[in-house]
């Protein structure tokens, strides 16, 4: 099985070659034959891929450790759990992987597009084949293959780094994955259309639901990997601006810029070559995050010395698409002139592009200080770090912004505001977030940024309730229908609008969330059994947690573990037992590793409490069963709102699916019921 | 040998699979469908979901009377041309209008009914359907009332 998933993969490289160059000669000449051998090419290496991705799990199922990759990343020992995971645990597969998935969104769009949008096929087949042709290049020339085989056999492997061996380690790399990898499909279309000419907003109407597909799982992505490194990394945060973290959250910012900034092209046929240099950006990005991320670069610039031909191959990829979209867009500059012109600052157009800029800057300064510390290190062979304090700076203030644009965009108007609209839409926001930021004043509450964030939030919050409020009112009186009705008639006829402003909230509730941590609390004590300590929480009331001791197990190897020692607390609130707490220290047999860290997390609504077995008085001791030995250093967290990160991003999700969702055509219904006039209105526009 | 014997199969299936279209020459379309909106279609949709927008924003309250009204009149005027450039591009290809969007549709014939009627209303421009004797937005008399 793993010998044919190896030739498999070689099989792709000249069936890609052949698709790319027939999509784009299929378009050039317009035969048909040569596009639909293009688009069965498309079926015919995704079908490989898989064959060679079912080869590396069935070598990490079969324990073959006489293949590099899983003599790296598995042992025999392994949970199974992680002998399945195993294909994107590392580097190689991960490639391999992302490849797969690409073939698999490609051909998901062959088959959609088989009878309608014709005349972009041909060239979306030839763009598609290219980027899988790229990633099958990297895979087989680029010393990454995952079908690597070593000179001899390991008895056993080296098994899977710790970190990794949990949960959300699991589904977010995919997730994110499935996010990078469908949005090569607006791309392709983009390019297709600045081949064939076709430059209105067709190519947008197209893909709208792919751009909102890799929105969604981008975003789902990166809070996954918060979660993952606040319940496993146990230092008690989700974001560190690791270059890891950045490189997925810079598509992010950009699509989300892409995502605002088409519906202006759509509404008001401007920003068409913006939208363009977008996709293209965006694109790019999920590039480069690979490339980062997978490159061994990121560790430092030495250990990417010796991965030199990879960098090569990713490299003059990268800078050929560039290349050939700037060659693309500028010769087709005539057709991409705007139709219109916005008016007036004060409008929504403008609130989008302000939207827009604010994106690309936290994009630009995101990058920045990324890719700062390896130039540095590049150019002066000394490292300079760039720690969170530099991002927080240049971000927080345009992330306080883009909240308040959350709320201005949807009630300013089209073209031009007057003074009438602003006061008859702002004036009770304006005047219930000042409210809100002086009731938390009174409250004690004094960090300026967090009041700050949570007066716009209650802003923001206050225009999109009114907005579902008038709109559901609207609806009822009109078409004489319940609230509740009219409620959820409302967002199901423009599922878009709403869908949007439900994201909104999300987005609102994670930003609250985010100025919490503004409020954190960190003590540390040194425990024996039997202790009690008191930490206060910033709402005022205080936990006695007491100690109650230490319990160690010897493994025998079993999940890999060596010993594990868990330490339990029992945890009350203000005098009432709320439950026992655990948090360990596991020794893996693996890899020669630092003991692990697995906290505990007592998690309410308001706030998290998060412990943290810092360290153990005396480890031999302890793993002696010494009764003497059973102190411990407990590091006590207190984390106000961050349930609201996983709330909110719940929020998002499910706003995106209602955006998603596909639309009943009521015009094919037998009898379908005519809308009138004044319920389309209701609807309002896209 | 059953490794080899595999591949081959393989391999073959996939040059067979993609060869197949040229060698035989089967054509895939590369043509438009046919209900697929045209340039001035998709414009005129524009300039119509515009105007559906602004009705909106007054229901719900967000739009006061005055920009309603003067937004309501620039966005008319505009769809009108979008709807006179389709018309014109239509008859020149000399094809039937598609049915993309009956809704809007039905909007178009109402608006373009009431401009011919006489039935916008001077003062604001709401439409107001045929043979309306008060303008239904300002209450301004119409037509014949207003004439006598």
């Amino acid at each position: 099985m793993t010998i044919l998933g190896e030739f498999a993969l070689w099989i792709s490289l000249p069936v890609a070659a052949w698709g790319m160059i027939l999509g784009y000669a299929g378009g050039r000449t317009q035969r048909g034959d040569l596009v639909l051998s293009a688009e069965r090419s498309i079926y015919a290496v995704f079908g490989l891929l898989l064959l060679a991705s079912a080869g590396v799990s069935a070598a990490f199922l079969g324990d073959r450790f006489e293949y590099w990759y899983v003599a790296s990343y598995s042992n025999a020992n392994l949970e199974l759990f992680y002998k399945v995971t195993g294909l994107w645990a590392g580097q190689r597969g991960s490639l391999l992987f992302w490849a797969l998935l690409l073939g698999f969104f490609a051909s998901i769009t062959v088959f959609t597009n088989r009878q309608k949008n014709r005349e972009f096929m041909p060239y979306v087949a030839g763009v598609l084949q290219s980027i899988l042709l790229f990633f099958i290049v990297v895979l087989l020339f680029a010393d990454v293959n995952p079908f690597e085989r070593l000179d001899f056999t390991p008895a056993d492997g080296q098994g899977l780094n710790p970190q990794l061996q949990n949960y959300w380690m699991t589904i977010h790399p995919p997730t994110l994955y499935l996010g990078f990898t469908s949005f090569t499909i607006p791309f392709a279309f983009a390019i297709a259309a600045l081949l064939n000419g076709r430059l209105d907003a067709r190519w947008i109407q197209l893909t709208r639901r792919w751009i909102l597909t890799s929105w969604f799982f981008l975003s789902v992505g990166i809070v996954f990997g918060m979660r993952w490194a606040y319940e496993e990394l146990g230092w008690g945060g989700y974001w560190f601006w690791d270059p890891v973290e950045n490189a997925s959250l810079l598509p992010w910012l950009t699509a989300t810029a892409f995502l605002h900034s088409i519906q202006i092209q759509e509404n008001r046929g401007m920003l068409k070559v913006w939208n363009m240099s977008l996709v293209l950006m965006t694109f790019l990005l999920t590039i480069f995050a690979t490339f980062l991320t997978r490159s061994g670069l990121i560790e430092s610039v030495h250990s990417f010395a010796q991965e030199l031909k990879i960098a090569y191959i990713f490299l003059s990829f990268m800078g050929g698409v560039l290349a050939t979209c700037v060659i693309l867009i500028v010769y087709r500059l005539p057709q991409l002139r705007s139709e219109n012109q916005i008016e007036s600052f004060l409008s929504r157009e403008s609130a989008f592009l302000f939207n827009n800029l604010l994106l690309l800057g936290a994009a630009f300064s995101v990058m920045w200080g990324t890719m700062f510390p390896l130039i540095s290190e590049g150019v002066t062979g000394q490292e300079i770090s760039v720690g969170p304090p530099f991002f927080e700076k240049v971000n927080l203030p345009i992330g306080i912004v883009l909240l308040a644009l959350v709320g201005i965009g949807p009630v300013i108007a089209w073209r031009r505001a007057t003074k009438r609209n602003l006061q008859r839409n702002f004036a009770t926001p304006v005047i219930v977030g000042l409210v809100t930021a002086a009731g938390l004043w009174i409250g004690g509450a004094r960090h300026e940024l967090a009041l700050v964030t949570w007066s716009v939030s209650a802003f923001v919050l206050t225009i999109i309730f009114t907005e579902f409020w008038k709109g559901t009112r609207a609806r009822a009186r009109i078409e004489g229908e319940g609230y509740a009705l009219a409620f959820f008639h409302l967002v199901s006829r423009n599922r878009r609008r709403w869908g949007g402003y439900i994201v909104h909230v999300g987005f609102v509730m994670m930003c609250i969330a985010f100025a919490g941590a503004a409020y954190n609390t960190d003590n540390r004590f040194n425990v024996q059994p039997g202790d009690v300590v008191e930490v206060t929480s910033p709402f005022g009331h205080t936990y006695q947690l007491t100690y109650e001791g230490l319990s160690v197990s010897i493994g025998r190897g079993q999940r890999n573990l060596l010993w594990q020692a868990i330490a339990t607390v029992s945890v009350a609130q203000n005098g009432d037992p709320k439950g026992i707490l655990t948090t360990e220290k596991r020794q893996y047999t693996n890899r020669n590793t630092q003991p692990m860290t697995e906290v505990g997390i007592r998690s309410i609504l308001r706030e998290d409490l998060y412990l943290i077995l810092s360290a153990l008085n005396d480890t031999n001791g302890a793993l002696n069963n010494q009764p003497g030995a059973q102190g411990i250093d407990l590091q006590v967290l207190i984390k106000p709102l961050v349930n609201w990160i996983w709330i909110g991003c719940f929020m998002l999700a499910i706003g995106t699916v209602i955006a998603l969702w596909p639309s009943v055509d009521r015009r094919r219904l037998p009898g379908g019921e005519k809308t009138s006039e004044r319920e389309a209105a209701l609807a309002g526009a896209d | 040998m059953t490794l080899y014997l595999g591949v081959a199969l393989v391999a073959a299936a996939v040059v067979l699979f993609i060869i197949q279209p040229v060698a035989k020459g089967i054509h895939a379309s590369l043509e438009r469908e046919d209900d697929e909106m045209t340039d001035t279609e998709a414009r005129k949709r524009v300039a119509l979901l515009a105007l559906r927008d602004v009705e909106y924003d007054f229901l719900a309250g967000k739009l006061d009377e005055e920009d309603y009204r003067s937004l309501k009149s620039e966005l008319t005027a505009e769809a009108l041309a979008a709807l006179e450039a389709d018309d014109a591009a239509k008859s020149a290809e000399g094809a039937a209008p598609a049915d993309f969007d009956v809704d809007l549709e039905a909007e178009i014939a109402a608006i373009r009914q009431g401009l011919r009627d006489g039935a916008a209303c001077p003062d604001c421009s709401y439409t107001n359907e045929a043979g309306s004797r008060f303008c239904s937005a300002c209450g301004r008399a119409l037509g014949e009332l207003a004439a006598r």
